[in-house]
């Protein structure tokens, strides 16, 4: 308990007074990776977006290592150190890489390391550094919010659906690269279709469907799941 | 923005039960209608010896009408003109060259007008809505229109006059010349006004308005073809501009740059028509009273009015953003229902 | 006719200044000030009140200045915050409009309470040739004075950290926020230096003409027709729309007459509405 980077209680959030996400709860332990799948329109989307504070739950407590975070407006839950990389990405399209990355650590000057790391995790932005975000590949533009959202030195990473649009290998790739940020002690919350993938990474993981989260457990248990392989894994 | 459409809504089930529908509600909307045009009929008995105070009433009847034009092109449509002044112009100064320069009968010369004003506000709405331009640029795009206006009435002095306008004669020994009959004529076109927006909000047009300005995408795929409605409502709101515009200046018997300038022209109605509440059927009659009233009681203060004017608009777009009769009508609803259980 | 075309320069680098004040605050929020150059007349006649009053005139100027900041600010934080919580439509139609009350209020007390004050700076100097052409002194000043703040705008936008966060609000909000961005914070701040730019133009114009209590309409006009050209949003779009627009200005008041200027400036706005919505640069901030 004490560990929990991330509580979420009974939160509910909607759109235009309807709610799409019910009595939602989830905890996500400092240094976890955390999985919540289900498919489109069950909600992920919702439930992050109300972490994040880039939508006003209707219901519900969210904690953030102690603090209470419910409803906090999004660029204060991202100066606390939640970084969300949005499923759309929203990045600045006819600013360079560079430029999009430096914003990445605002209010804060960035500092050089975290550029440098950011560049070592993904050579290929180093490339492309003076380029336009918005003339990037998919794949690219990927890494680079990823990237950006890196550049704060964020305690929390929150993913959607990361692999949208993306190869088998490029999906791989950024999903080895996650890896490598859990190694190295950051905390992961990540939402994705391609469960096989997302399993394989996380400690553990939630099934959200119709806006409530219907399963939770350790990812291995997860995948042994009947219902989840017959839902998301295609098995008979 | 709310206060846009009315609060009886009725779907059209079949051509001729929507027809007769719209006959008799048209009955009962005609009661206010008359009782407005009684009491505005009433107004001259008080006034007709004061030329000052007929000059009052017969403005504010020009600006009533072209308040009740501006609500079918804004109000039924939401199409941002802020050229509605240059469009009162257009059939204004065509008008008067025609009369003038041409010996073309007044009333002929007044259907031209009307007609050549319907026109340029038509073709403005067809530019706008196949181009998709949304309302800013709507706005600008007529904003400009109304300035190049004026610069073309300043400029091109062999036509209109320039900086001194046109004399028209012709209208001094009709029924225009007088003020009295003037009124009465004012008074006729802004009923007729009235009830051409009644009619038109009980039609399948209207239902279409109402449709486009809740959601223009759920209404195309509900089959309502937004550009052609669109243009339509700016067609006959311009037109009824041009013919306001011209029927004015056979009267005055005088126009120059400034009768039908922005400042003069599209603030004030503007203020008129949101003050009493946009898409509402007698917000235009409610407004032009209250202003022409307001008007007159600051006549000393010239200059104080404009201040008046920005200071109104402020604060009826912060506050009262729904404007009079929409604000009387919901809380007269919730008075009548307020025993009954949520 | 070199001479035609170097004032227009000197007018178009003003009128690139002006415009950018109005194309940012519509950048970031969908605003569009109709109220703009009205509030820089409001500073010009502090100003020459100021002046009017004894004091000299770099004391008038930062007055002036302040005044046009500190008004910029009441607006924002009375009138805006509603406008703000709006979206969309309803946003773009509810600022368009309470800014035209503000301009209208703003003429309607200038014009009430000092009529007749106008604000005219002589700057005392030898006119300077310039490629063959005798230019006043006046003009140079106003030129040097519009160029450097613009540059200086430029570079802040580009380089600095706010200015940074400006462009990023522009261009993606949502993004931004993420990124840690206040973007209320920055409306509020674009929107009061908005203000002094158009300031500063007030006074570099009254470097070579007067300008009186009845200029703000023109200015918010001239503002409004520069952004749109430029691209709404666009900081290089409305310096190089600026400058194109100044020297089509003075060579066509020239050649044709002020009347028809009017009416070819006003139709470049609307031309470019409706052909090319996004003006000369409108993807780029």
């Amino acid at each position: 308990m004490a560990a929990d980077l991330l509580r979420i209680t009974g939160v509910s959030a909607g759109y235009i007074g309807e709610d799409v996400l019910h009595d939602a709860a989830l905890t996500v332990a400092k240094g976890e990776v955390v999985a919540v799948i289900g498919s489109n329109g069950a909600g992920k989307t919702t439930l992050f977006r109300a972490i994040c504070g880039l939508l006003r739950p209707s219901a519900g407590k969210v904690d953030f290592d102690g603090t209470d975070i419910t409803g906090l407006r999004a660029h204060r839950v991202s100066r606390l150190g939640i970084a969300y990389v949005p499923a759309e990405r929203h990045l600045f399209p006819t600013m360079t890489v560079r430029d999009n990355l430096v914003l990445g650590a605002f209010p804060k000057h960035h500092e050089p390391e975290q550029l440098d790391f950011v560049y070592r995790l993904f050579p290929r932005l180093k490339e492309r550094t003076g380029q336009h975000a918005g003339d990037m590949s998919g794949g690219e533009q990927q890494m680079l919010a990823v990237a950006r959202a890196l550049m704060c030195g964020p305690r929390l990473l929150i993913l959607d659906e990361p692999t949208t649009g993306l190869a088998p290998k490029l999906a791989a790739e950024a999903y080895a690269a996650l890896g490598e940020l859990r190694d190295r002690g950051l905390t992961i919350l990540v939402a994705e279709q391609q469960v096989p993938l997302v399993l394989a990474l996380a400690d553990r993981g939630y099934v959200l469907e119709q806006g409530r989260i219907r399963l939770s457990g350790a990812s291995g248990d997860l995948a042994d799941d009947p219902e989840v392989r017959h839902a998301y894994l295609g098995v008979a | 923005m709310s206060g846009i459409g009315d609060a009886a809504d009725r779907n059209t089930d079949g051509v001729v039960a929507g027809a007769e529908r719209t006959f008799r509600s048209l009955g009962r909307d005609l009661v206010p209608i008359g009782a407005v045009a009684v009491l505005l009929a009433l107004l001259p008995i008080q006034f007709h010896d004061s030329r000052s105070m007929m000059t009052v009433i017969i403005t504010g009847l020009l600006f009533m009408a072209y308040a009740v034009a501006f609500n079918v092109i804004f109000g039924s449509t939401v199409q941002l003109f802020l050229c509605v002044g240059a469009l009162a112009g257009i059939g204004g100064f065509s008008a008067a060259i025609l009369s003038e320069r041409g010996g073309i009968p007044m009333l002929v010369c007044i259907v031209i007008g009307g007609v050549l004003a319907g026109l340029v506000g038509g073709l403005l709405s067809w530019i706008a809505v196949s181009r998709s331009l949304d309302v800013i640029f709507t706005g600008v795009v007529t904003l400009a229109f109304s300035l190049s206006f004026q610069s073309i009435i300043l400029g091109r002095r062999d036509l209109t006059g320039g900086e001194t306008g046109i004399v028209v004669e012709a209208g001094s020994d009709t029924v225009l010349g007088g003020k009295v009959g003037a009124y009465y004529v004012l008074l006729g076109v802004v009923v007729a006004y009235l009830v051409l927006f009644r009619l038109i909000q009980r039609s399948h047009v209207g239902w279409a308005f109402r449709a486009l300005r809740n959601d223009e995408v759920a209404a195309e795929l509900a089959g309502v073809d937004v550009t052609r409605y669109r243009v339509y409502a700016a067609l006959v709101g311009s037109t009824m501009l041009g013919v306001a515009g011209s029927v004015f200046a056979f009267h005055r018997g005088f126009i120059g740059p400034s009768t039908y300038a922005f400042a003069d022209v599209d603030v004030h109605v503007l203020v008129m028509l949101v003050f009493g509440g946009i898409g509402s059927l007698l917000a235009p009659v409610l407004g032009a009273v209250v202003f022409t009233i307001l008007d007159e009681i600051l006549i000393s203060f010239a200059q104080l009015r404009v201040v008046l004017y920005g200071a109104v608009i402020i604060i009826l777009f912060l506050g009262f953003r729904r404007g009079v009769i929409p604000t009387l009508e919901s809380a007269y609803s919730r008075w009548r229902h307020r025993g009954e259980g949520a | 006719m070199t001479a035609v075309l170097l004032d227009g320069v000197v007018l178009g680098l003003q009128f690139g200044l002006l415009g950018v004040g109005l194309t940012l605050v519509y950048g970031l929020g969908g605003v569009l000030n109709l109220a703009h150059g009205q509030v820089a007349v409001l500073g010009a006649i502090v100003i020459a009140r100021s002046m009017d009053a004894g004091m000299s005139t770099g004391v008038s100027i930062v007055f002036g200045l302040v005044a046009v900041g500190l008004l910029g600010l009441i607006v924002d934080l009375t009138l805006m915050r509603p406008v703000y919580r709006l979206r969309g439509e309803s946003r773009v139609l509810l600022g368009l409009l309470l800014m035209l009350g503000v301009g209208t209020l703003i003429d309607g007390v200038l014009e009430w309470r000092y009529p007749i004050e106008a604000l005219t700076l002589r700057v005392t100097g030898d006119p300077v040739s310039i490629l063959g052409v005798r230019m006043s002194y006046g003009s140079i000043v106003a030129s040097a004075i519009a160029l450097v703040v613009g540059v200086a705008l430029f570079a802040f936008l580009r380089f600095s950290t706010f200015g940074r966060a400006t462009r990023s609000v522009i261009q993606d909000e949502e993004g931004a926020r993420l990124c840690g961005v206040n973007p209320a914070v920055v409306r509020s701040t674009i929107f009061v230096m908005s203000g002094v730019l158009a300031g500063v133009v007030v006074i570099t114009r009254s470097m070579t003409a007067p300008i009186t209590v009845t200029s703000g309409f023109g200015l918010t006009i001239m503002a409004l027709i520069v952004a749109v050209v430029g691209g709404l949003g666009s900081v290089s779009g409305a310096f190089v729309a600026g400058i194109l627009l100044g020297v089509v200005n003075t060579v066509s008041a020239y050649t044709i007459g002020s009347y028809a200027t009017t009416i070819i400036l006003l139709t470049a706005a609307a031309v470019t509405i409706v052909l090319r919505p996004s003006g000369l640069f409108g993807d780029r901030t």
